[in-house]
């Protein structure tokens, strides 16, 4: 599996915050993404409206992970009557065994791959270079940053942190190209060097965006084309799916095209959609003769156990919570450590990977919830959040995760919200003690304990009001002559 | 036809974990009620022919509807009064971008649209992408990576997303409208739809009358070849053509 280096999320992304050509990368993208999804669902709603569709999209999928084992089984059993071969792998081990064993069985030296984020969890590269096969990724972007040899910045834009001049020295590097700054000469380069490899290959690999219960149909949303290719040009055709990929009916697929490109890139649809459930018929022209549908649970079923985060799943990894993130748009996807980012890689990454080595990343987020106003799913992301903040509070990770301080302090809190008195007696000893720090209605430096000095190292703490709006409320009453229950004396 | 393969052992181990972190023990006996799951063929037929007959009722506004959401996708379109006027717009688009190596599949439009003559009259030769009898892969392959331009007619195209549904089946290879740098696809009107809905209905009318004779393979084809990847910066024509034209009859 693809190592988790989550446990550096602060350090990393204290790197990325000084990383000035990283910033503005971030800043240009997320304008463009946010840009062009607010254009297409505001001005184009079609017959159904988009929150009408968010929540019929949310209940199929809710549902069908509700009866997954079914689902599961009626995939099955299509691809099978479709004529293809079905896996399940309990982790990213046992996928790569799989896809190892069907590529050594059929002699292959040359892979391409579209685009698959399971692929990424898997390390599946690693895996086929190791036994000599060579793995091509030909998303553009994929193909960036594997000649760079880096792991995706983004679900759908995974190069989005290269310059063009970048590119260009990585293919000069790697194809002998001459050097361009003229980005559509560096498509060209790479097309070229692609077509070759999608001559040679003898096995294609692809992710899955759903895969439909009722015909085994697995479907793939790409702009490219290498998506079509991959599924076209090789003999043999691998699909690696997390197991929580299903729709049941090949109908509901309408719904989920809708709202899938609109929220990634602020598409109608894409250039291409492929369907494909099985292998090419005796008579067609041409298309793979084997066709191979991995399932991989890899720590999915550790959503799928805790209720509350059993609705992660239900993720179509568009990445519009990554683009409207106020913390992915300043410290980018490779702070997060693992194979997703931004806060719906927050929530899964603990429960799919290591609570302990996750532990911050519950915590890379300022709860404003636009992440859940953006989901086509309505996945309540900052719900699961504080479920894995509470977790991780009461001792998930087998010791305490909080100072005696903050003990002290929450107590306290809790105490003074409790009971009226209390909270007013605290409040004015707050009063009392910060007022000699205060300057021009702002407190510019605390000198107590370590926690609350910290507090005003960064930013300033706004001067308590002389007298307290209780005591306020009273005397103005007091002086209109008003009862305290609110009505007018006459 | 081959044997179905085989279950994988994996599997009853794989769904009993999958069952008990859902908290049950038992498997489900009866299909989970959602609807579009549960239409009969008898039903589903209901369905297709209302859909059908709405759809000839509003063809004309469909076509329109059609020529604007593809001019907006990126696609040229052109209409034909007819398929005379339909073959000399193909053979003028060829003519114009200079297209040397022409790849057409083999399927019934062209035996109404004779683009053939009318290609030739403008000096390029059609060759059709077929196996054959003595076309290997490879071979089939080199020569539509070759080809400058291909030429396919559709199954069906979807009004609400100018997308086009090209079924490959015998005569029609996948690689015909995907391997060439430009694309012509000719649409006739019955062909198309109003929305991605009515698409999938159709569809899975199709399967359930084909009784396991079903087509494993569809694409939609809704615009340019493009990626962004590079600095945000839109690019048309990665992998699959990067000019597109549409030809609708009507």
């Amino acid at each position: 599996m693809a190592e988790v280096k989550s446990a550096e999320f602060k350090k990393a992304s204290g790197r990325a915050l000084r990383d000035e050509k990283l910033q503005h990368a971030l800043e240009h993208v997320m304008e463009h993404f946010v840009g062009a999804r607010a254009n297409i669902i505001e001005s184009d709603f079609g017959d159904e409206s988009w929150e009408s569709m968010r929540t019929r999209a949310a209940a199929i999928k809710q549902s069908t992970l509700e009866h997954l084992d079914y689902y599961l089984d009626m995939v099955d059993k299509s691809v099978r009557r479709n004529g293809g071969h079905v896996y399940f792998a309990d982790d990213a081990a046992q996928a790569n065994a799989i896809v190892l064993d069907i590529a050594k069985r059929n002699g292959v030296k040359t892979v391409i791959k579209s685009k698959s984020m399971v692929s990424e969890e898997m390390g599946v590269n690693h895996i086929l270079e190791r036994e000599g096969i060579e793995p091509v990724e030909t998303d553009l972007g994929e193909y960036i940053i594997q000649l760079a040899g880096e792991t995706p910045f983004h679900i759908i834009a995974p190069a989005m942190h290269k310059t063009r001049q970048e590119v260009s020295s990585l293919f000069q590097e790697w194809l002998k190209t001459a050097p361009t700054q003229d980005i559509k000469r560096l498509c060209v380069y790479a097309r070229d060097a692609l077509r070759e490899k999608f001559a040679a290959a003898d096995m294609g690999i692809s992710g899955a965006n759903f895969v439909v219960a009722e015909t085994g149909t697995v479907c793939l949303v790409t702009n490219e084309g290498n998506g079509r290719m991959t599924t076209s040009a090789p003999r043999i055709h691998v699909v690696l799916a997390g197991m929580e990929k299903i729709v049941p009916a090949i109908e509901d697929l309408a719904l989920f095209l809708r709202l899938l490109p609109r929220s990634a890139t602020g598409q109608r649809i894409t250039s291409y959609n492929t369907f494909v459930g099985g292998p090419r018929a005796p008579s067609d022209e041409d298309g793979p003769e084997e066709f191979h549908l991995v399932f991989v649970d890899n720590g999915r079923l550790n959503l799928l156990r805790d209720e509350v985060m059993r609705e992660a799943l239900r993720c179509i990894r568009c990445g519009a919570c990554l683009n409207h993130c106020p913390v992915y748009q300043k410290i980018g996807g490779h702070a997060y450590g693992w194979v997703y980012s931004g806060p719906i890689g927050a929530v899964v990454t603990p429960p799919m990977t290591n609570m302990k080595v996750a532990r911050d990343l519950p915590y890379a987020s300022t709860l404003c919830g636009t992440c859940k106003d953006v989901c086509p799913v309505k996945i309540d992301i900052p719900r699961l959040l504080l479920h894995l903040r509470h977790k991780v509070a009461e001792g998930a990770l087998g010791e305490r995760s909080t100072t005696w301080m903050e003990r002290l302090f929450v107590g306290q809190w809790h105490g003074a919200m409790r009971n009226r008195r209390a909270l007013e007696g605290k409040a004015n000893l707050g009063r009392l003690l910060t007022r000699p720090f205060a300057r021009g209605g702002k407190v510019r430096k605390l000198p107590f304990a370590p926690m609350v000095s910290g507090w005003t190292a960064s930013r300033d703490f706004p001067a308590p009001a002389p007298k307290s709006f209780a005591r306020l409320w009273r005397e103005e009453l007091a002086q209109d002559n008003v009862h305290p229950n609110g009505m007018e004396q006459r | 036809m081959a044997p179905t393969p085989e279950e994988h052992p994996n599997k009853a181990a794989f769904l009993l974990r999958v069952r008990s972190a859902l908290g049950r023990t038992e498997p489900i006996v009866h299909m989970p009620d959602h609807p579009s799951l549960k239409s009969n063929a008898m039903r589903q037929q209901e369905k297709v022919r209302t859909i059908v007959a709405r759809n000839e009722a509003r063809r004309s506004p469909t076509l329109d509807r059609l020529a604007r959401t593809a001019a907006a996708a990126s696609w040229n379109v052109r209409r034909a009064g007819d398929a005379e006027e339909a073959a000399s717009i193909v053979a003028e688009i060829a003519q114009q971008s200079g297209v040397k190596n022409l790849v057409r599949s083999a399927e019934d439009v062209f035996k109404r649209v004779n683009i053939d003559t009318a290609l030739r009259s403008v000096g390029v030769s059609p060759a059709i992408l077929a196996s054959g009898r003595s076309r290997s892969r490879g071979a089939l392959r080199d020569m539509a990576f070759r080809a400058d331009m291909g030429v396919t007619g559709v199954s069906y195209a979807i009004a609400e997303t100018a997308s086009c549904a090209v079924i490959p089946r015998k005569g029609v290879a996948r690689l015909a409208s995907l391997a060439p740098p430009r694309l012509i696809l000719l649409i006739e009107p019955e062909q198309v739809l109003e929305t991605l809905d009515d698409f999938f209905a159709v569809t899975r009318l199709n399967r359930m009358q084909a009784r396991g004779r079903a087509t494993n393979y569809f694409n939609f084809i809704s615009g340019p070849s493009r990626t962004a990847d590079i600095e945000q910066t839109l690019t048309i024509g990665v992998h699959g053509p990067g000019e597109v034209h549409m030809v609708i009859l009507g």
